[in-house]
């Protein structure tokens, strides 16, 4: 690599431009005839070329001049000098140099004529740089309580550019007005006061053609898109923590992902059939066949302990629905009845109950003071929590809802609908919007940001739809097994960039959002996988309900040895890629 | 056994399994009414739902022979009737892939 050549060569008095940059420049630093030699003249090297890097798209020039204007922001300006000098790559032609000095000196009139006699400008761009520098002008004339002199600049030579004449009208009223400072509140023009001279250079800079001068900060911006592009590219990124080096393209290893069995929690006596953590990922809620649900505590170190178990229903727990503050939540017994209860003490606080019919699922309403239920006899309902019907939706179109979400605005719900559509209703506008598949859907889930929503299918495909404005299905994710049993998927890791989902083979299969590449299928189960749930508080901690009675929870893969101690410096272990510089 | 998914069936007259009560047929996909099983009489349906397959077999019905395979409700697995799989004679070939569920496993709803 360039950067280690350097290190070894003599120390040279020639400034050090970063050799990984510039493959034409790092050939140049191992030039023997080079050293102790100060730039007087330009070496006849691979610096002469026109097109510079493997790929053949960058033009030496703009790559010099770009770099050179990284040098000058940041405050090497002996350095910009000289690699102006030594490549003959000038940042600025003297032209524009000039302008700059002009207008950072305060000479209008100079500067105005030297715009003109810049070549490659066209006659719009003259007009609106000469009537920002005029205004310039007028504003500090006006500063300096020279108005008579103001207005003249103004007719003389502002109005003539018949350019923006409404700024026009806006200048001659700022005369008449003796306030200096006015301050147009509300309005959308910009305010009406002298601007710094910087500022309007850097106006200038905006109107100015990129070959007369280069955009402020190019250089930082073309590495910022070069690494976010790397971050999105990343397939296992799922730490906040992780930097990004630009010595080597980032790429996270697996060892993001959690893929360890952690601690398997057995407290159920029966299959387990869903699992939810709480929004602030304190606790999770289990609900099994065998009548109960249980609510475990997360401690700081990531182990479960069962807080309470949730006894009363007469039938299997087949939904559940924390509330937005997670104080309280419902369970809902498979064709049975629906329980509020409380997380703190484990109390139940309510049974609702609806005469001649059961209940199939819950949700919360965001203000925390009503739920939506789906009912077996065909309809939704919405009650408040004492029990009172708000509102009942019914219907011929109405199936036997099994799965029910409300979204974040509290307006509009969503629910399975036909067996392979799902409806997205606004309540109170009754607008719908319909997601149909040409398969079966037998669940589904909705993104924490309610843009997306993932849909389980009887063909054992996950489908990814865009839920915001037009629906449009984005991705499919496969390799899960599914076909009896009704298994559930659902949104995870950090920023929601993966997908995890049950499956009929035993194994937590999980996919990159983004590209739908399976990434794991963990073993560990001795049963179907009903659920999964990713805990949204903490992107390493994964939870997954079987039939087995069991529900694991999964993380990352060097998690205790990170318990050891400090001598294991294990930090270092996933950056290990980093270490080399 | 995990959670079944069971599906439920539009329409207004549907037939559903008399044990577990789960959707098994639509009134609106009867072919014919005039078919006898083991235990009386029988229909033949274009489609049903909830119904788990047994392995195929070979059988001498009063129509000839056929390949069938016997199937079952899938949340209960009780015998529910059989599926076509094969004919072997010319006139009987437009019952392959359709399926015979006896009247005496099935409840009516809807009339």
């Amino acid at each position: 690599m360039g950067g280690v050549e350097d290190e070894t060569e003599p120390p040279k008095k020639r400034p050090r431009v970063s050799g990984d940059f510039a493959n034409g420049l790092s050939v140049v630093s191992s030039e023997p005839d080079s050293s102790g030699d100060i730039m007087a003249h330009p070496l006849p090297i691979e610096g002469d070329k026109e097109i510079v890097g493997s790929k053949g798209v960058i033009k030496r020039v703009e790559f010099v001049r770009i770099i050179t204007q990284a040098l000058y922001s940041l405050g090497y300006e002996k350095s910009g000098a000289c690699l102006q000098e030594e490549s003959g790559v000038l940042l600025q032609s003297p032209v524009v140099n000039l302008l700059i000095h002009q207008v950072l000196n305060g000479k209008w009139n100079e500067s105005v004529a030297t715009l003109k006699s810049i070549g490659l400008l066209d006659e719009s761009i003259i007009k609106s740089a000469s009537f920002l520098i005029l205004e310039q002008k007028f504003f500090e004339l006006l500063d300096d309580d020279k108005a008579m002199d103001a207005l003249k600049t103004l007719r003389m030579e502002i109005t003539p550019l018949s350019t923006n004449n409404a700024r026009v009208h806006q200048l001659s009223q700022s005369i008449l007005s003796p306030v200096k400072f006015v301050h147009v509140g509300s309005s959308n023009c910009s305010p009406i006061r002298t601007k710094s001279r910087a500022e309007l250079l850097e106006e200038l800079q905006k109107l100015l053609p990129p070959t007369l001068r280069v955009p402020d900060r190019r250089l930082e911006q073309l590495v910022e898109q070069a690494l976010i592009l790397q971050r999105d590219a990343c397939m296992f990124h799922n730490s906040e923590d992780n930097e990004m080096s630009l010595y080597k393209d980032h790429q996270c290893g697996r060892d993001q992902i959690p893929s360890r069995t952690l601690q398997v929690l057995e407290a159920h006596k029966d299959e387990v059939w869903f699992l939810q953590f709480s929004h602030d990922g304190k606790y999770l809620a289990s609900a099994s066949n065998d009548w109960t649900a249980i609510i475990w505590e997360v401690d700081l170190h990531g182990d479960f302990s069962a807080k309470h178990k949730l006894f009363g229903h007469q039938s299997p727990v087949s939904y559940m629905s924390w509330s937005p503050d997670d104080s309280q939540i419902l369970t809902c017994g498979v064709e049975e009845n629906v329980r509020l209860w409380d997380v703190s003490s484990g109390e139940c606080l309510h049974v609702y109950e609806k005469a001649g019919c059961g209940f199939v699922s819950c949700a919360w309403f965001p203000d925390g003071k009503s739920m939506c239920l789906g009912v077996n006899d065909k309809s939704i309902c919405m009650w408040d929590l004492e029990g009172k019907e708000l509102q009942c939706l019914k219907g011929q179109r109405i199936r036997k809802v099994s799965d029910l979400e409300v979204m974040n605005d509290g307006k509009q719900i969503i629910y399975t609908y036909r067996q392979a559509s799902i409806l997205l209703l606004d309540v109170e506008a009754k607008v719908e919007r319909l997601i149909e598949e040409d398969q079966i859907i037998t669940s589904f889930s909705l993104s924490r940001d309610n843009r997306f929503l993932l849909v389980n299918l009887w063909n054992q495909e996950i489908h990814l739809w865009n839920i915001q404005g037009e629906v449009k299905l984005v991705a499919k994710y496969k390799g899960h097994k599914r076909t009896r049993f009704l298994i559930r998927s659902c949104f995870g890791g950090l920023e929601e960039a993966f997908i995890a989902s049950g499956s009929e083979d035993s194994q937590v299969h999980i996919w990159h959002r983004g590209t739908g590449d399976l990434i794991e299928a963990l073993p560990g189960h001795s049963g179907i996988v009903n659920c999964v749930a990713w805990n949204p508080a903490n992107s390493h901690m994964l939870a997954s309900a079987s039939d087995d009675h069991t529900i694991r929870i999964w993380g990352l893969n060097d998690l205790k040895m990170k318990h050891r101690g400090p001598a294991n410096q294990c930090n270092g272990v996933h950056y290990c890629n980093r270490r080399g510089t | 056994m995990g959670r079944l998914y069971i599906q439920n069936l539009a329409g207004e007259k549907i037939f559903k399994c008399k044990f577990c009560k789960v959707d098994s047929a639509s009134h609106n996909d009867i072919i014919s009414k005039d078919f006898r099983g083991r235990f009386g009489r029988a229909y033949l349906f274009r489609n049903v739902v909830n119904i788990s397959l047994g392995p195929s077999e070979d059988r001498h019905l009063t129509s000839g022979l056929h390949t069938v395979n016997d199937i079952y409700c899938s949340s209960c697995q009780q015998i529910m009737g059989w599926r076509y799989e094969k004919a072997y004679e010319e006139s009987e070939k437009y019952k392959e892939g359709l399926y015979i569920l006896e009247k005496e496993r099935m409840l009516k709803d809807g009339w």
